[in-house]
C-alpha cells in the first residue's frame, strides 16, 4: 500500500500529525505499538508550567520562545503553537473540552495531593482549580488502591472519604474497571445515594479521575443531579482514563477523515534509499507486510516506546538510525537527586527548524522524514511540564513541513 | 529518663540481636541500642549468602569450619530464613584445575561435603552457565534471609525479657574508675533522652567499633572494607553460583526469592555512613559475573548497593582476640583496663550465633554466673513454618494486594503495623517484602502512605516521607539506570515529578 504520509507512533504527537495531514486531504497510515504515553501520563493539556498563573501564557511562551531557539517550542513559534492548539481543540466540541482559565495556567489538585499548574483543563476537571476557595469532599473507593481519598484530603484541607462498592471490600478495582462501571446508571445511583448520605456543607465533590470513558460529561452530570453538588476529577496514577478518552477521540475521528490504524504492531525495519525513505516493514506473524509513502513522521517517543534506547555507553534511535544528541556516558546522564533535571532528558533527535533531522553539521539526513514529540531534543518536558504541548504542537508543525512540499 | 540494666548492647545488627537472644535464653536481662533500626549497618546490606564455608577453605582454614559448623546449625535452628540451594563452584577454561583439586581437598578435610560434576551435570542442573565451562564442585551453600533471621532473633529475645530501643544513639559515655558506669543516650525520632546506668556493656557496633570507642579513647584497627551488589530482575540459577578460583571481586551470584545478587567488589573506606557505588564497580560485577553466566550482559539490574565490611586485623598485641581470625572478640578489661567491656566485631553472617555465643561466654566468665549456651540447640520460634512464598499466591485475587511486583497484600501489611513501635517508613519496608521487586516501592510506597495514612498513622507530611523515599531508593537505582530500567524510570519521574508535581 502506498501513502503520501507514514506516522509511526501512536501517542499524541503521531495523531496530531496524522489528523494534521488528514485534514488537508492526504491519505495517511499511522502505525503503532499501543496508545503511547496518552494513557499513562495525560490528563490535562500541559503547555508550559513554568509560567506562573499570574501571566498570561501567551506573555510568558513568547518570551521562552525567544530564549529557547533549540527548544521543540523555539523551533515551532508561537504563532504555530496557537494554531496547533486550536486544531487540538477542533476535536474536542462541548460538552468535553479543553480549556484554560484566563488565558492562564491554573493550578489543579492531583492524586498525591499537591497541586500542578497546567494549561488547558478537561471540562471534568476544571472545578477542581477552585478547591483552595469551596468546601470539599473527596470520594475513595474501597478496592480502588492507586487513590486514597483520606490522606489527599488531608494534605488539601478537606475531608475525605471511601465508599465501599463491593460487599466484599477487598476486591481490588483498576482505574479501567471503575471507568466502565461509572457508565452504568445502577451504578452511579448507588454512588449518588451513598454521597448524599456523607455530604456536609461542601460545595465541591472530588473524584479520582474515572468518570467513564465515553460519555464522562454524561457521567459526571448525572452525578451531580443525584447528589446536588458539582464534581470534579482528580488525575493520579497510570493508567490514565482522560487520556484514553483523548485516543478515542482521535481514533474514532481520523477514521471518519479516511485516516488508516495499524494498531498492536510495531515497524520492524525503515527501508532507506540515499537519503530516501522508501518503505516501513511491519511483522504481522507470520507474514510481513511493506507499506510506502512519500513522506514519513517519526513519533515513536523515549524510551518507554522504544522510540530511544540506551545502554552504558550510547543511546540510538532504533528505527531510522537517526544520531542523539548526547554528551558523555551513564554515569553523566543523572543527578545526584532523584528530583534534579538529568541531563538525559535533554537528548534527542536534533533537527531543523522544520523538524528533518539533521547531521552534525546541521544538514537534513533525510528529504522526507521529519520527527515529532517528545523524541525531539532540546526539551525537560516533565521538569518543564511542557509534554502535551510539544507533542500537539510538533506533531502539527512536522505534518504541516512535510505535506507543503 | 533514668534506666538501669545488667547489660548494655550497643549495635541491632545479628551480632548485637543475636548476643541479646543469646544471653536472654540464660536468664541475663540486656537492653540494646541501636541508632538506625535492626540491620540498618552490614547484616541488611551482604549478599544473603548462607556460606558452607567452602570459599574459604583454601584461604583460611579456620574460618571455613567456623561456617560448616554454624551452616549445620543454623540449618536445624533457622530453617525458614535459609533456601538450601546448594552452591556450585564452577571452574571455566581460564580457571586453575589445580585450585579445584586443591579446594577439593581441603573441603574434605574440614568435612565440607564436596562432589565433583563434570560440564555436562552442571549444566543439566543450571542451564543458564556459560557452555564453556569445565567443571563445578557442589558444597551446601545456601541463601539467608538476613531480615527473617535478625528480626526472628529480637522477637524471641523479647519474648525471654531482653529490652530494645531502636532509632536511639549513644551520646556520651561516663566512666568511674575503670568501669564504664553510664551511657546517655538520645531518642532519634521522639526525642526522648536517656541516661542508662549498666554493669556491663557489649559494643556490637560491627563496622561502627572504632568510632565507639572513640569515645573512651580507644582503638582497636578496624579496617573497613566497602562491598558493593547488583541485583538482577530475575533468577538465574537454582543454586548460589561460585567461581572455582582464589576468592576475587565478582565471583559469586547468589539466588534470592525472585531474583540473583551479584557480588562483591572490595574496595577500602574511610567512611562507615557515606559511600557510593561507582561505575568501575558495575562494570567490574558485570564483567565477572557475566563469564559464568552469559545473560548477565544484556539483562534488566533493578538496583545496586553496597555494605561496609568490618575487618579486624590479626597482628595486634593482646591475647584475648577470639580464636578464629574470622572475628575479633576482644576484653577490654585485659586490653585497657575497662574492666566491664567486651567489643565483638568482624565475622560473617553465618557465624553470627558463635559470635553471640563466645561472647557471652566471656560476659558470663567476668560476671561469675556459669550458665550455658543453647542457641545451638533451640530453634527459632517460626522454625516450623513454611516459606512464605505459598502463601502469597494463595492470597492472589483473594486480598487487597500493595505490591504487585512481590504481591505483598494489604492485611499484611497491616499486621505488621499493627504489631506497632515502628517509628518511620524504613522500618515497615524492612519487615515487609514491600519496594524489593522490580518497580523497587515506586507504586507500592505511595499506597502504603495511603493505608498509613487511612490507619490515621501517618504524624507528618506524608509527602514528605514520598519524597524522601523516593531520594533514597534513586541511590539504588542511578548506577543500572539503561535499557529496560531505564523505560521504567521515565515512568517513575513522570509520574512523580509529571503528574503529581512532587
Amino acid at each position: 500500500m502506498h501513502y503520501d504520509l507514514i506516522v509511526i507512533g501512536m501517542g499524541l504527537s503521531g495523531l496530531m500529525a496524522a489528523k494534521t495531514a488528514a485534514e488537508m486531504g492526504k491519505k495517511v497510515l499511522i502505525i503503532g505499538k499501543g496508545l503511547g504515553t496518552l494513557s499513562i501520563f495525560s490528563n490535562t493539556i500541559d503547555l508550559l508550567g513554568t509560567i506562573p498563573p499570574t501571566m498570561k501564557m501567551k506573555d510568558g511562551l513568547s518570551q521562552w520562545v525567544h530564549d529557547h531557539p533549540e527548544h521543540p517550542y523555539g523551533k515551532v513559534g508561537l504563532e504555530k503553537i496557537e494554531e496547533a492548539l486550536s486544531s487540538f481543540n477542533s476535536f474536542f466540541p462541548p460538552p468535553y473540552t479543553f480549556q484554560s482559565k484566563n488565558d492562564a495556567n491554573s493550578l489543579v489538585p492531583t492524586g498525591a495531593g499537591t497541586f500542578r499548574l497546567t494549561y488547558l483543563i478537561p471540562s471534568t476537571m476544571m472545578k477542581g482549580i477552585n478547591l483552595k476557595e469551596k468546601k470539599t469532599l473527596i470520594i475513595g473507593f474501597e478496592g480502588y488502591k492507586d487513590f486514597y481519598a483520606r490522606r489527599l484530603a488531608d494534605l488539601l484541607n478537606c475531608r475525605g472519604i471511601t465508599l465501599s462498592l463491593s460487599e466484599n471490600p477487598q476486591t481490588e478495582m483498576t482505574a479501567a474497571a471503575l471507568a466502565r462501571r461509572m457508565e452504568k446508571p445502577s451504578l452511579r445511583d448507588f454512588i449518588g445515594a451513598e454521597v448524599k448520605k456523607e455530604i456536609r456543607d461542601e460545595e465541591l465533590i472530588g473524584f479520582p479521575a474515572v468518570l467513564g470513558v465515553n460519555d464522562p460529561m454524561g457521567v459526571r452530570k448525572d452525578i451531580e443531579k443525584k447528589i446536588g453538588a458539582s464534581i470534579f476529577e482528580i488525575p493520579g496514577l497510570p493508567p490514565s482514563i482522560p487520556g484514553m478518552r483523548i485516543f478515542n477521540r482521535f481514533k474514532a475521528k481520523l477514521i471518519q477523515k479516511g485516516g488508516n490504524f495499524l494498531s498492536g504492531y510495531s515497524v520492524s525495519k525503515a527501508i532507506p534509499r540515499k537519503n530516501h525513505f522508501e518503505k516501513i516493514e511491519v511483522f504481522h506473524p507470520p507474514v510481513t507486510n511493506s507499506y510506502s509513502a512519500d513522506h514519513f513522521i517519526l513519533a515513536t517517543g523515549r524510551f518507554i516506546g522504544g522510540g530511544l534506547l540506551a545502554d552504558r555507553e550510547r543511546i540510538v534511535e532504533p528505527l531510522f538510525n537517526l544520531p542523539v544528541s548526547y554528551i558523555g556516558s551513564q554515569e553523566e546522564w543523572f543527578g545526584k537527586s532523584f528530583f534534579a533535571q538529568h541531563s538525559i532528558h535533554g537528548y534527542g533527535i536534533l533537527t531543523d527548524a522544520s523538524l528533518r533531522p539533521i547531521d552534525e553539521n546541521g544538514k537534513p539526513i533525510f528529504e522526507n522524514v521529519w520527527v515529532a514529540g517528545t523524541i525531539l531534543s532540546g526539551h525537560h518536558c516533565v521538569n518543564e511540564k511542557s509534554r502535551e504541548g510539544i507533542e500537539i504542537t510538533t506533531g502539527y508543525w512536522a505534518a504541516r513541513n512535510a505535506m507543503k512540499l | 529518663m533514668n534506666l538501669k540494666t545488667e547489660v548494655l548492647i550497643i549495635g541491632g545488627g545479628a551480632t548485637g540481636v543475636g548476643i541479646a537472644r543469646d544471653l536472654s535464653l540464660r536468664g541475663i536481662p540486656s537492653l540494646l541500642i541501636e541508632k538506625g533500626d535492626f540491620l540498618s549497618g552490614a547484616s541488611g546490606r551482604n549478599h544473603g549468602l548462607f556460606h558452607s564455608g567452602a570459599r574459604y577453605v583454601v584461604s583460611d582454614p579456620e574460618a571455613a569450619r567456623e561456617c560448616i559448623t554454624e551452616n549445620r546449625i543454623l540449618r536445624k535452628i533457622v530453617p525458614h530464613c535459609i533456601e538450601e540451594t546448594d552452591g556450585l563452584f564452577v571452574s571455566l577454561p581460564e580457571d586453575d584445575l589445580d585450585f579445584r583439586d586443591r579446594f577439593i581437598q581441603a573441603c574434605q578435610e574440614i568435612t565440607i561435603p564436596a562432589h565433583l560434576l563434570s560440564r555436562d551435570e552442571t549444566l543439566s542442573l543450571e542451564p543458564e552457565l556459560h557452555p564453556d565451562l569445565l567443571s563445578s564442585v557442589k558444597v551446601p551453600d545456601g541463601a539467608i534471609d538476613p531480615f527473617e533471621l535478625v528480626l526472628g532473633n529480637a522477637k524471641d529475645a523479647e519474648d525471654h525479657g531482653a529490652k530494645f530501643l531502636l532509632h536511639t544513639e549513644i551520646t556520651s559515655l561516663l566512666l568511674e574508675g575503670n568501669r564504664i558506669k553510664s551511657v546517655l543516650a538520645k531518642d532519634l525520632v521522639g526525642g526522648d533522652e536517656y541516661s542508662i546506668e549498666t554493669s556491663y556493656l557489649i559494643n556490637a557496633t560491627g563496622a561502627w567499633a572504632d568510632h565507639f570507642l572513640k569515645r573512651i579513647g580507644l582503638r582497636i584497627g578496624v579496617a573497613l572494607s566497602k562491598g558493593s551488589m547488583l541485583i538482577t530482575n530475575q533468577r538465574f540459577t537454582q543454586r548460589v553460583i561460585n567461581r572455582c578460583r582464589p576468592p576475587s571481586d565478582g565471583d559469586i551470584i547468589v539466588p534470592n526469592h525472585t531474583v540473583s545478587i551479584l557480588g562483591t567488589t572490595s574496595v577500602r573506606s574511610e567512611e562507615v555512613e557515606q559511600f557510593e557505588i561507582t561505575p568501575e564497580e558495575i562494570t567490574l560485577l558485570i564483567k565477572e559475573t557475566s563469564r559464568m553466566i552469559p545473560a548477565i550482559e544484556g539483562c534488566r539490574f533493578i538496583r545496586a548497593y553496597a555494605g561496609i565490611r568490618p575487618l579486624f586485623q590479626s597482628g595486634e598485641k593482646g591475647d584475648d582476640r577470639a580464636i578464629s581470625r574470622g572475628f575479633a572478640l576482644i576484653d577490654h578489661g585485659k586490653r585497657d583496663g575497662i574492666k566491664n567491656l567486651i567489643t565483638i566485631t568482624g565475622g560473617k553472617l553465618v557465624t553470627y550465633r558463635l559470635m553471640a555465643e563466645k561472647t557471652s561466654d566471656l560476659l558470663c566468665q567476668k560476671m561469675g554466673v556459669d550458665v550455658s549456651c543453647t542457641t545451638h540447640i533451640k530453634p527459632l520460634p517460626g522454625a516450623e513454618k513454611s516459606s512464605g512464598l505459598k502463601n502469597r499466591l494463595a492470597a492472589i485475587g483473594q486480598e487487597e494486594t500493595l505490591c504487585d511486583c512481590e504481591l505483598v497484600q494489604k492485611a499484611e501489611v497491616e499486621a505488621v503495623l499493627k504489631e506497632g513501635k515502628l517509628k518511620n517508613l524504613q522500618d515497615i519496608l524492612h519487615r515487609t517484602r514491600l519496594a524489593k521487586g522490580t518497580c523497587q516501592g515506586a507504586f507500592c510506597v505511595y499506597r502504603l502512605l495511603g493505608v498509613l495514612h487511612d490507619l490515621g498513622m501517618v504524624k507528618v507530611d506524608s509527602n514528605k516521607v514520598l519524597k524522601g523515599f523516593l531520594e533514597e531508593r534513586w541511590k539504588g537505582i542511578r548506577p543500572v539506570l539503561w535499557g529496560s530500567a531505564l523505560k521504567e524510570e521515565e515512568l517513575i519521574e513522570g509520574i512523580y515529578k509529571g503528574i503529581f508535581n512532587l
